[in-house]
């Protein structure tokens, strides 16, 4: 189309399409009396200009709220339970190094992580909901309006929204989206939307540190803050390395349904079953590994009771200087090189590390003085923005069939982590905070 | 042109008018730190209630007229109202669950309940009136 910019044909295009559409089902389809359907209702409300993202904004707080809220009864049951096998465990087995490991390694650490299968899957169930009712997709046509204003490509919200879930599908996602651009800059800021494995990290500080009343409004904000940055880094890497206009966004919204209880749950549990599947392989073997270095020298550590005196304090302490700027001693140093294989491993280090149940996890990071509100939650902003685990690192290196784009995902990354978390400490006490 | 009778629209104009005024009334009151046990002070829950004032608000004038439009909105305030109820009656539930554990001292005292609640039983006549007027309409 000769005077057209690509944006403008591509729509004049789509438009045409769509009025074909409908001059064709205005001829062969009769409608039925009621001229208002539910969806017509609805989208006038949740797609409207200046409503449609507070409202969004308001659901997604709902979701973060139903997540911490309701599972922290269940969270108790099986810290409770946890707990019961760890004392089952230090009674009834005689030898000192396999109750230790028993005791410390698989109860404490195992048991640390798996505390946080309610929320997780609260998490999921809540998504799955919004999903099923088709309110999702409605959520990145409202974002559309906003990334498009940025220059950004609408088309790249839905990957980040899986994104919530886990990096690997939000990564491969990226596949639908047309222009080469576009899809590159949504696979280099996915990592900053925070993944259901950094839920337990959260979970464990916001509760500990906010108490149980702010901590679904922290955690919230800890969300808020890495679609912020999303938005903020794609518009950097589309000013800087991706120049040009993003790509028109033609999405088809598909009718309003009532969820189903069967479909929410198979959704809920597909999503969520990948965390029972890390808790029994990679984070098992994570947090052994963890129990071991902890334990050991086992003379040393008169069995893992003199934590001092062991490899992994000796690991710590040479990277303890990074992390003390922003006040963090050098078990947050050890749990976040850990969490570079999986971020459910930051907690398990912890629960092995402190050597306590549970249940008194949250306590003994106050009550130690390991983290006070201001230096936990620049930790939080650390965890959700420094480097993704190593699957994802994988999965970006295949879809940008570059290692160098990996490589790049991680420096940037790590670089972002350290300014944002200094500048939360830095402002934070500038405002009073300790 | 009319959806429906004015003598519909203008009730549920004014029953738009005062849930939208308690939701902003009670939103700014969580937004600017609270009012004893009933209104805790909180920004985000306060942000959603305000949220909520200015849906309902917002269909006030083409309910009025009889419009589908208004009746849009009001469905949107409804619709945000039960999920949040719902939502802090779940909470509530799961503070009662915390005192079964032997996790929370007390259990939830209907004083404490969240003004959220409140304006979700409030709202539960319109959303019957509402659900018998688009009684049949298809999704």
């Amino acid at each position: 189309m000769p005077g057209f910019s690509g944006e403008d044909a591509a729509s004049i295009l789509a438009e045409r399409r769509y009025r074909a559409i409908a001059d064709m089902l205005g001829a062969t389809v009769a409608k039925g009396e009621g001229r208002w359907t539910y969806t017509d209702i609805s989208d006038h409300v949740f797609l409207h200009r200046w409503l449609g993202i507070p409202i969004f904004l308001a659901l997604l707080w709902a979701v973060f709220q139903f997540t911490f809220s309701l599972s922290e009864p269940f969270m108790v049951m099986i810290e409770l339970l946890f707990g019961w096998l760890e004392g089952l465990a230090e009674d009834g087995i005689s030898n000192p190094h396999l109750a230790s490991f028993v005791a410390g390694g698989i109860f404490d650490g195992l048991g640390s992580v798996l505390v946080f299968v309610p929320p997780i899957f609260m998490l999921f169930l809540a998504l799955s909901i919004l999903e099923d009712s088709g309110y999702l997709s409605r959520a990145a046509f409202v974002m559309d309006r906003l990334m498009f204003r940025l220059g950004l490509h609408g088309r790249s919200f839905i990957p980040m929204m899986m994104g919530f879930g886990c990096s690997i599908p939000a990564i491969m996602a990226t596949r639908s989206i047309d222009g080469e651009k576009d899809r590159m800059i949504t696979i280099l800021v996915s990592p900053l939307i925070s993944c259901g494995a950094r839920l337990p990290v959260y979970v464990l500080m916001a509760g500990a540190l906010f108490g149980a009343e702010r901590a679904g409004m922290v955690i919230f904000s800890i969300y808020l803050l890495g679609i912020a940055l999303a938005i903020i880094m794609a518009l950097v890497f589309r000013r800087a390395l991706f120049k040009g206009e993003p790509s028109p966004f033609v999405l088809e919204l598909p009718a309003y349904s009532m969820p189903t209880a069967e479909a929410v749950i198979i959704h809920m549990w597909e999503r969520g079953k990948w965390f029972l599947a890390r808790a029994g392989t990679i984070i098992f073997g994570t947090v052994l590994i963890v129990w071991f270095l902890s334990a050991h020298p086992w003379g040393a550590t008169s069995g893992g009771e003199l934590i001092e005196n062991s490899y992994i304090a000796s690991l710590g302490h040479l990277l303890e200087p990074i992390f003390m700027p922003f006040g963090w001693d050098w078990m947050a140093a050890v749990a976040l090189l850990f969490g570079f294989l999986a971020k459910e491993v930051v907690v398990g280090t912890y629960g092995i590390l402190l050597g306590v149940e549970e249940a008194s996890l949250g306590e003994s990071l106050v009550s130690l003085g390991l983290f006070t509100p201001l230096t936990g939650f620049a930790f939080m902003a650390f965890v959700l923005i420094y480097v993704p685990c190593v699957a994802t690192i994988g999965i970006i290196a295949k879809e940008t069939n570059s290692y160098r784009w990996a490589g790049f995902v991680v420096a940037y990354l790590v670089a972002l982590a350290f300014a944002v978390s200094g500048l939360i400490i830095g402002v934070g006490r500038l405002l009073g905070f300790s | 042109m009319m959806d429906f009778s004015i003598k519909t629209g203008k009730m549920f104009a004014i029953y738009a008018l005062v849930l939208g005024a308690i939701c902003l009334l009670a939103g700014l009151v969580e937004i600017l730190g609270g009012s004893g046990e009933a209104i805790p002070g909180d920004v985000f829950g306060g942000f959603v209630l305000v949220v909520m004032a200015a849906t309902y608000l917002a269909g006030v004038k083409g309910a009025l007229h009889g419009r589908h439009e208004g009746l849009s909105f009001l469905i949107g305030g409804l619709f945000l109202t039960s999920v949040f109820g719902v939502l802090y009656l779940l909470m509530m539930g799961a503070d009662g669950l915390m005192y079964l554990l032997g996790e929370a001292e007390a259990l939830p005292a209907l004083t404490e309940a969240r003004p959220e609640i409140w304006i979700f039983i409030l709202s539960l006549p319109l959303a019957c009136r509402v659900r018998s007027l688009t009684e049949g309409m298809t999704w």
